[in-house]
């Protein structure tokens, strides 16, 4: 079963982590880098991204010639996909528990930064129904 | 360059299923015909549908390391319903391919000019992140 697990944030969200000390930030990477590696020995990772920030963001929707239309303005308050890792595990729990594991990467002064997570399967193609 | 395309809903988005079949068919052939257009043309990195809301989990590490797991969201939150991972020259060819998307054939075949968040996938967190 696959799964993408969704680590979103705000605006307000990166601006703090960028007041981060350098120690905090590089024990907050290498936790999430030695979850990557247990996930890669298990056999359940099938990949990880991070995404550029919302400035370089856009929404773009198809006008009727066909041609699209990019807005890139997004809400203040607006969550965007910081990043992702698509997991291929048995169970949805182990999805669930993956995803606590990256949920209590340390933050400043190590204390876990508890992020919500979001956790989604994908739609299996050889069981979808249509 | 990597961007990802996603295609976000919100919760009344979900009734997809509910449209008749034909217009159901119609939009499926359109998204295979654009996923084999761009295996052809090898900008096709991945391209995956995500289960339904009421399928996503949210988790949160507890401060003894148990994940804590909801189901419940907020009525106004977007959710991801699917995503495409393309690699492409410029950015404008990115927008091209989102608005393609954008204009999907609907019920009755009307384009459903959803919006598209293009975003920059990068290989690994920006030098400040770290």
């Amino acid at each position: 079963m696959k799964y993408i697990l969704l680590m979103s944030g705000t605006q307000a969200g990166v601006a703090s982590y960028h007041t981060w000390a350098q120690s905090d930030r590089d024990r907050h990477m290498q936790t999430l880098g030695a979850i990557v590696n247990d996930l890669v020995e298990k056999g359940e990772f099938v990949d990880t991204q991070p995404l550029s920030g919302p400035s370089e963001a856009k929404i773009v929707r198809g006008e009727k010639n066909g041609l699209p239309v990019t807005d890139g303005v997004f809400p203040e308050a607006k969550e965007f996909l910081l990043g992702y890792w698509i997991v291929d595990v048995a169970t949805p729990e182990r999805a669930c528990a993956i995803a606590g594991k990256i949920s209590a990467a340390p933050g400043p002064g190590g204390i876990p930064t508890n992020m919500p997570i979001e956790v989604r399967q994908f739609i299996d193609a050889r069981t979808r129904p249509h | 360059m990597k961007y990802m395309l996603m295609m976000n809903t919100m919760r009344a988005g979900a009734g997809v299923p509910a449209w008749p079949k034909n217009d159901l068919q119609a939009h499926i052939a359109f998204m295979l015909g654009l996923n084999r257009d761009l295996q052809q043309s090898g900008e096709f990195v991945q391209a995956e549908g995500l289960t339904f809301p009421s399928q996503a989990r949210q988790v949160r590490a507890g401060k003894d390391g148990v994940p804590i797991t909801d189901g419940v969201f907020p009525e106004s939150k977007e959710f991801l319903a699917g995503f495409w991972i393309i690699d492409v020259e410029t950015p404008e060819r990115a927008y091209a391919i989102a608005g393609r998307i954008s204009a999907a054939p609907g019920p009755g075949g009307v384009p459903l000019n959803m919006p598209i968040e293009v975003r920059p996938v990068m290989s690994a967190p920006p030098a400040e992140m770290m």
